[in-house]
């Protein structure tokens, strides 16, 4: 079985998001980021009262490691700012003696498109051993131009980005794409992690967004989507060395109400700091990424960061937000939400109610994850290689946000 | 060619795992500091020696603990999710 | 469960809580909604608690008021089940008083306050700036604390039992002992429709959780009760009055107290445990009670770790 690599520090660092613009030469049809704009970025003022603020309080940081994320938008517009963000955060935590200096990353999710520039060529290099970038391919040039679209002109971006794709796995080997599946994407699900194994990338994560898009049916076609692809990744090997996240070990069972009652998502155990300075318990929460809400600020970059508004994401847990459905739902592991859809999607304004849009979806999910186990399992003690797929597997990533 | 050796314990790989994520720090880090900022600069390169001694160091303490095979032009790797040394030849 | 329902009969009815009431222009609750109000009440059973304010309401009001079984809180002594002020002179009575003060006169008034729970039978302070208490704060508020514990154990020495909030209930209670509002009881603003409670009101008049023409619509309403309170389903301090409001003004959750309510409440639950040992000494005392445990600790968050 392919080695899915783990997440950094097993996802135990700690997330640190500099949203840096609003612009990107895209506008995806699924994006959940509803404010994007040409004006808003983010200027090195602000970036550096937030890591000054950040790194002056190293006591209240205690993880061992940390991920400076960068995010947009597309953030590689800003790749001069991003470069000397970095260079501020490399100078500042080796002067400050900071324990960060020891484990740290920078990551990036971009749409692609200008990865090969000179200037983002040039920044990768300068610090390739502390980098995290992933590219966002969709599947197929018909999958992902559905609904990966030029801001202006709406014509599809599949050209722009998979002729970057063999300089990206050049340069990080490892690395995996994030799929999104929307409801007009279900029918070409197998054929686009197909086409991505194709173009040299080991490892697809792909989720279905958790806002309410779903029609009557979905769920069906979306179900003969994911045993069809398992037939083709079983059928053709490609589970010795490729992985997709839809089918994963921990995915199907009850869950213990007691034992298993942690939330989900790290929001509020993850800091996002926006253009003006202020902080978020993740960029879902910022206002550009929400629809019927107020964003949900937690502080800023002079006032720090009000710890009474980070009580309620950091004592969430499943049982209190879930309905009784899903307490007793007998697949519920695995389902997977966002806290910022959550709030987006309440009655109130609290984070306390659990999105249940993509419920049919994730038990359709668990129907062809079944398939793909117990067909995948039979093959591999048939032909004498359980054993060995025990001793090398690893835990699948599941990547929600 | 990459040939399994030995194993170290988690904590032995949690010290060169620090020391060569510091090492790969300081070196990106002398990239882009000069001598203009001297007290840092300063800094860095005596960081660079200390780290890259220590670095050398444990691989030295460990190859000595384990006795390790080896190979003449060869060099020993660790895989940082499973300890796993291994030996590699050209 | 609802069990009661607060009507506002004014605007500028006397705030009781830990809010201000900011309104000073007079509305009277309308008859005919007062009227409805009562029915409601009649119809689910609810107890009734009229808040007054500080003017004589006309005749044919009284006689509405007085057509069913109620509670008045009232910013006057006469003729009220609860009296409500914010001064300590001349304060001495039969009936449960409410003082509501900040942080600042409390400090400066502890005698005061001693001498006054000699004259009542209870005395409920309730505090209006719990959100501006600071690590000095604290440990001014465990001092102040601890002197009116010595006082009011002088008090039970002595044959007399009157009841202080902040020090003799944790003494008797057996479980939590909430405000309630939004699970056991709601509002009834003068402009005909409800609210959690009537600080939610006060805040913002769009804020309403249903009207008497189409019933109540309390959305989430399970946020209201202490199983969906992560914190608090935890905590031991059951005194604390859990305030609903303070919960969504500082953390922005109706389900989840600030760091300031709860330390203050671990200070009172910790000061009630030290009064109870204490009167014990001497005897016998409230011996169906068990004992409050000793703890390292006065914010529950802390402990998060620990629950499952």
């Amino acid at each position: 079985m392919m080695k899915i690599i783990k997440d950094w520090q097993s996802g135990m660092a700690k997330n640190i998001t500099f949203i840096v613009t609003k612009d990107c030469q895209l506008a995806c049809k699924y994006c959940y980021l509803v404010g994007k704009n040409e004006k808003e970025r983010m200027s090195f003022d602000v970036a550096k009262q937030a890591i000054d603020y950040i790194l002056d309080h190293e006591s209240e940081y205690r993880e061992e490691s940390v991920v400076w994320d960068f995010i947009g938008g597309e953030p590689f517009l800003e790749i001069e700012l991003i470069d000397k963000i970095c260079d501020y955060l490399k100078a500042e935590m080796f002067r400050r003696n900071h324990h960060w200096f020891n484990s740290y990353r920078f990551s990036f999710s971009t749409n692609g498109i200008n990865y090969h520039e000179e200037k983002v060529q040039r920044f990768i290099k300068k610090n390739v051993s502390h980098l995290s970038i992933g590219i966002t391919i969709d599947g197929t040039e018909k999958k992902h131009d559905l609904n990966r679209v030029y801001k202006h002109t709406e014509k599809g971006s599949y050209q722009s980005v998979v002729k970057n794709i063999p300089l990206w796995l050049e340069q990080f080997p490892n690395a995996g794409t994030k799929v999104t599946i929307s409801s007009a994407d279900i029918p070409y699900i197998k054929e686009s992690v197909l086409h991505l194994y194709s173009l040299g990338i080991h490892e697809v994560n792909i989720n279905c967004v958790f806002e309410d898009v779903w029609k009557e049916g979905d769920d069906q076609l979306f179900e003969e989507q994911l045993m069809s692809l398992a037939d083709a990744i079983i059928d053709g090997g490609y589970y010795k060395d490729y992985a997709c996240s839809f089918y994963s070990e921990h995915l199907g069972k009850p869950l213990d109400k007691v034992l298993q009652n942690q939330n989900w998502c790290g929001a509020g155990r993850m800091l996002s700091i926006d253009a003006a300075g202020n902080f978020y318990p993740c960029t879902r929460f910022a206002q550009y990424s929400l629809r019927s809400k107020k964003a949900c600020i937690i502080g800023n970059i002079h006032d720090g960061i009000n710890n009474n508004l980070l009580r309620p994401f950091l004592t969430l847990d499943r049982r209190t937000q879930s309905p009784q459905e899903c307490i007793d739902c007998e697949v519920a592991e695995g389902c997977a939400w966002c806290q910022g859809e959550n709030y987006d999607a309440a009655d109130t304004d609290t984070i306390y109610q659990r999105a249940t849009a993509i419920c049919k979806m994730h038990k359709a999910r668990v129907h062809a994850n079944n398939y793909y186990w117990n067909k995948l399992y039979r093959k591999l003690e048939l032909e004498g290689e359980r054993e060995e797929f025990e001793k090398n597997k690893k835990e699948a990533k599941d990547i929600i946000c | 060619m990459k040939k399994l050796v030995g194993q170290v314990t988690p904590e032995e790989r949690n010290e060169i795992q620090t020391l060569f994520e510091r090492r790969n720090g300081l070196n990106e880090l002398a990239k882009i500091l000069t001598a203009d900022n001297a007290e840092l600069y300063d800094k860095l390169v005596k960081d660079l020696g200390e780290t890259s001694t220590k670095f050398q160091n444990w691989w030295d303490r460990m190859a000595e603990k384990y006795q390790w095979e080896s190979f003449e032009g060869g060099n020993w790797e660790i895989n940082f999710d499973t300890c796993e040394i291994f030996l590699v030849t050209q | 469960m609802l069990q009661y329902l607060i009507i506002l009969l004014d605007d500028t009815s006397i705030s009781f809580c830990h809010y201000k009431n900011p309104k000073t222009e007079q509305r009277l609750i309308p008859l005919e909604t007062l009227k409805l109000g009562i029915r409601l009440g009649m119809m689910e059973n609810l107890m009734i608690q009229y808040v007054y304010p500080d003017y004589e309401l006309p005749q044919e009001y009284q006689e509405v008021i007085e057509s069913i079984d109620h509670s008045k809180i009232k910013p006057q002594k006469e003729d009220a089940d609860v009296w409500v002020t914010d001064k300590m002179e001349s304060v001495s009575s039969d009936i449960p008083v409410v003082l509501r003060i900040n942080k600042e006169i409390l400090f400066a008034h502890e005698q005061e306050i001693s001498e006054v729970i000699r004259k009542v039978s209870r005395l409920n302070i309730v505090l209006t700036d719990v959100e501006s208490f600071t690590e000095e704060d604290f440990a001014r508020y465990k001092s102040l604390l601890g002197k009116l514990s010595d006082s009011l154990e002088k008090i039970y020495v002595d044959g007399k039992t009157p009841q202080l909030n902040l020090l003799t209930d944790r003494m008797m209670l057996k479980e939590m002992n909430n405000c309630g509002a939004g699970d056991t009881n709601i509002t009834l603003a003068p402009n005909g429709k409800f609210y959690v409670c009537p600080a939610f009101y006060y805040e913002d008049e769009a804020d309403s959780i249903g009207d008497l023409e189409h019933g109540l619509d309390i959305k989430n309403k399970q946020l209201y009760r202490l199983d969906h309170a992560p914190i608090c389903r935890h905590c031991d301090a059951w005194q604390c009055k859990r305030c609903i409001w303070l919960n969504r003004k500082t953390t922005l959750e109706v389900n989840t107290p600030s760091h300031e309510q709860c330390v203050l409440a671990h200070l009172e639950r910790n000061a009630s445990r030290d009064l109870l040992n204490n009167i014990r000494k001497y005897g016998t005392f409230l011996p169906e009670q068990e004992e409050i445990k000793e703890i390292d600790y006065l914010d529950p968050f802390d402990k998060r770790d620990e629950w499952q």
